[in-house]
């Protein structure tokens, strides 16, 4: 009995035990821990940096092929199956799932960042570095973590529900490894996903949790000691648990679609009240850049100068959306039952992006209209503490107290939802793709979450949540090419039969 | 059905082995040879002395076959695929050559575009079944042939020789990718027994021994596999019409060819 359970929850006693091992060590021994993961975080950058590059526009051409070819008819879903949720809501929840805190934690930020910060090879502060910033402001957040999205999500959603499969990421791996993935082998690969998206899920809510403290501290004074942004992470980790345990999805849902409702009349805000049309200009020249730009800037990594600056960012970025792409491609599969595979990939790679691109053209181009055109300096405010430029930004604006609430209420919702869902994921994903959940289990990926997510913070803070997202994702990555095969080995032989 | 057979020979052949091939193919019912020379257009031996070949007919004709030699000029492969058809031959037959003391499972490049262009089937001798010593036979009841099929077209043309081979045990493989779902996986797998067991039943007649299998995996890894496994003396594959990208005559039977021990006897 005790080796049935024991081979039964297999992945979640192995998966478990490697998160709790870090835990300990990160807090008993967090030199070691920092020793470790930045030899392993090095080691992965001084020699696989350039993979994360080529591996995110394959799966972009890969995506788009997969769309565009005779498989985009293949319903995900039997055939005689209806979309499940409406189109605007699908949307909705497509976005609050891919992007949500990272959005508002970087909209102002990131392309102020790469104004104040460019690589060696641009003048900081120069007209040439605020194009350089939103190009690559809007390559970041484009079409590429989407694309990323498209195929974790593409996979488990064809395999699940065209298959009969349960949804793990072990059953797309039917075609190379057969009845073993019920084995060592495929259990692996479960543990794979649950440690990505652990590491991937806790950067997020470090980033949330630093600056929901920034807002307070700005807003009213409160200290800026990291006991703070603990205290912050409990609190909030008591709320998402509640949700969690207590199965409120359809109250998650509901606070979702608020929360994309409150962000769009905020964009809108900013846009009537900034310079609307210096906003649609860099709308405008941004986009146009960025198509003509799109190879280049895929495969850019700047060897001569610069390198440090790609690597920072750029494959930073790849290894957060691959260590996101588990919980999200479970999410974005689940919502998405009904569509065809056409339908599926180019409204997941085209709505979203474009919301993403209007949401930095209005964000990041108001904070430097203010840079370039008033003189107001805002990078030098991000540059001292990231998490704090929105709400600096917000005081050029007016109601600039209720905004900056506004955010921090919507981070406090983002972080408990996508907390909620990370949990119900991992709890889903080690109990063999069922989505009915032990209590336990709920109760232990969620405190697991919330002390990976502190531990990275006391041994590093920010950079240790970078470091974290860019080892963990290194793994899944090899994951996500496999998976590319065996949904193409799927859909090839479903087409195929039909046309027989 | 392998009655006549064109045997490629250049200019030092040894008539030592010629002799014993001339033993394997009437083993295998050949009762006439045609041996076929070409001449390249720039060759040193052109308009030399040709004597050899009848030396080789002589040896030919004293095993009792039947011998006629004919010359050809020209791009060797595609000379030697015509005459293939313009003599009415069964099949061409070729030996790998020699290298140093090695003996090599490695395909020429005349070989290969043999292979590639001609319209009659093929039969590469390579290491298996061994050349009988001087004075020795080989007989149909020790052949052991691996016939490997997708049950394709091109993997259907081959049963009538098949069936003319004859032979101690002929052994059916089905290699093929896994399916993506384990349901689809057992369908597959039934509707692929049911049409090995037909198969095995119309081959019982010609063989001391049928049996059938099916593997997954990668088809030509597989066969290769297989066919040392048994000790395979012929491996009897269906030549595919190659995909635009894939090897001229198809990727699976390219590589089957180039790297068997066993000898290939390829259908077109």
């Amino acid at each position: 009995m005790w080796n049935e359970y024991l081979k039964r929850e297999s992945v979640f006693l192995l998966s478990a035990g490697v998160i709790l091992f870090f835990i300990a060590l990160g807090i008993f021994n967090p030199a070691l821990l920092e020793l470790v993961s930045s030899t392993i975080h090095a080691g992965i950058l001084d020699y696989f940096s350039w993979l994360y590059l080529i591996s995110a526009f394959f799966f972009l051409l890969f995506s788009v092929s997969i769309a565009l070819s005779r498989f985009g008819t293949i319903k995900l879903g039997y055939d005689a199956e209806r979309p499940q949720y409406s189109f605007f809501g699908w949307v909705a929840m497509l976005f609050a799932a891919g992007m949500g805190i990272g959005l508002i934690f970087w909209g102002v930020s990131e392309p102020l960042l790469h104004f104040l910060q460019p690589p060696p090879f641009l003048e900081p502060y120069s007209p040439e570095a605020a194009a350089f910033a939103m190009r690559y402001a809007f390559f970041h957040w484009g079409i590429h973590p989407w694309a990323i999205y498209t195929i974790v999500s593409l996979s488990i959603a064809y395999f699940s529900f065209r298959r009969g499969m349960p949804a793990l990421i072990s059953s797309c791996f039917y075609p190379v490894l057969g009845d073993r993935i019920y084995g060592m082998a495929g259990k692996l690969v479960d543990v794979l996903a649950v440690f990505a998206t652990v590491f991937g899920t806790a950067t997020s809510l470090g980033f949330g949790a630093l600056q929901i403290h920034a807002g307070f501290t700005h807003l009213y004074g409160l200290s800026s000691a990291i006991s703070v942004t603990i205290g912050i992470i409990v609190i909030a980790t008591v709320l998402f648990m509640a949700s969690a345990i207590l199965g409120v999805e359809k109250g998650v849902q509901l606070l979702s679609k608020i929360n994309i409702i409150i962000a769009t009349v905020l964009l809108l805000f900013i846009l009537m009240l900034g310079s609307t049309p210096y906003i649609l200009n860099i709308f405008t020249s941004t986009f146009g850049g960025y198509i003509n730009n799109l190879i280049d800037l895929s495969f850019q990594s700047y060897p001569f100068a610069g390198y440090e600056w790609s690597r920072d960012w750029t494959v930073f970025y790849w290894a957060w959306w691959i260590s996101w792409s588990p919980f999200v491609g479970l999410f974005i599969a689940r919502i998405s039952r009904g569509r065809t595979i056409r339908e599926f990939v180019l409204t997941v790679l085209s709505v979203p992006t474009l919301f993403t691109f209007i949401w930095f053209s209005v964000f990041g181009g108001s904070a430097l209209y203010l840079e370039l055109e008033k003189g107001v300096d805002l990078a030098s405010v991000a540059g001292e503490d990231v998490s704090l430029a929105l709400f600096a930004f917000f005081e050029h604006y007016p109601l600039s107290g209720l905004l900056s609430l506004i955010v921090i209420l919507l981070l406090i919702v983002f972080f408990v939802t996508s907390a909620d869902s990370a949990t119900v994921v991992l709890g889903s994903l080690t109990s063999g793709g069922s989505m009915i959940v032990p209590m336990y289990k709920k109760v232990i990926w969620g405190l697991s979450l919330s002390t990976v997510a502190i531990v990275l913070l006391l041994t590093g803070g920010l950079d240790a949540l970078q470091m974290m997202a860019i080892t963990a994702a290194f793994p899944f990555m090899i994951v996500m090419v496999i998976l590319c095969y065996t949904l193409w080995i799927g859909l090839s032989q479903e087409k195929d039969r039909m046309e027989e | 059905m392998f009655e006549k057979t064109l045997i490629p020979v250049s200019y030092g052949e040894r008539p030592e082995e010629l002799r014993k091939i001339g033993k394997i193919l009437m083993s295998l019912g050949s009762k006439s040879i045609c041996l076929y020379h070409v001449i390249e257009a720039g060759s040193l031996f052109r308009g030399s002395d040709i004597s050899w070949l009848t030396i080789l007919q002589e040896i030919l004709k004293e095993l009792g076959l039947e011998v006629e030699v004919r010359l050809g000029s020209d791009h060797i492969a595609s000379a030697i695929a015509e005459a293939a058809l313009q003599e009415g031959v069964d099949e061409i037959y070729m030996r790998t050559k020699r290298h140093w003391h090695l003996r090599t499972v490695l395909l020429g490049s005349v070989s290969r575009d043999i292979l590639r262009l001609s319209d009659v089937p093929v039969l590469v001798h390579k290491v298996r079944p061994k050349l009988p010593d001087v004075g020795g036979v080989i007989t149909r009841d020790d052949l052991i042939i691996l016939y490997a099929t997708d049950f394709a077209e091109a993997s259907v043309r081959p049963i009538p020789y098949l069936m003319d081979f004859k032979g101690a045990w002929c052994h059916i493989l089905h290699v093929r990718g896994r399916m993506a779902d384990p349901f689809a996986e057992e369908i597959e797998k039934r509707r692929l027994q049911e049409k090995l067991m037909a198969l095995e039943v119309e081959l019982r007649p010609y063989y001391g021994r049928v049996t059938s299998e099916q593997k997954i995996g990668d088809p030509a890894s597989g066969v290769l596999h297989v066919s040392d496994q048994i000790s395979a003396d012929i491996i009897v594959l269906g030549r595919k019409k190659p995909a635009f990208f894939s090897a001229p005559m198809g990727e699976t039977a390219e590589r089957i060819v180039t790297s068997s021990r066993a000898s290939i006897f390829l259908v077109p």
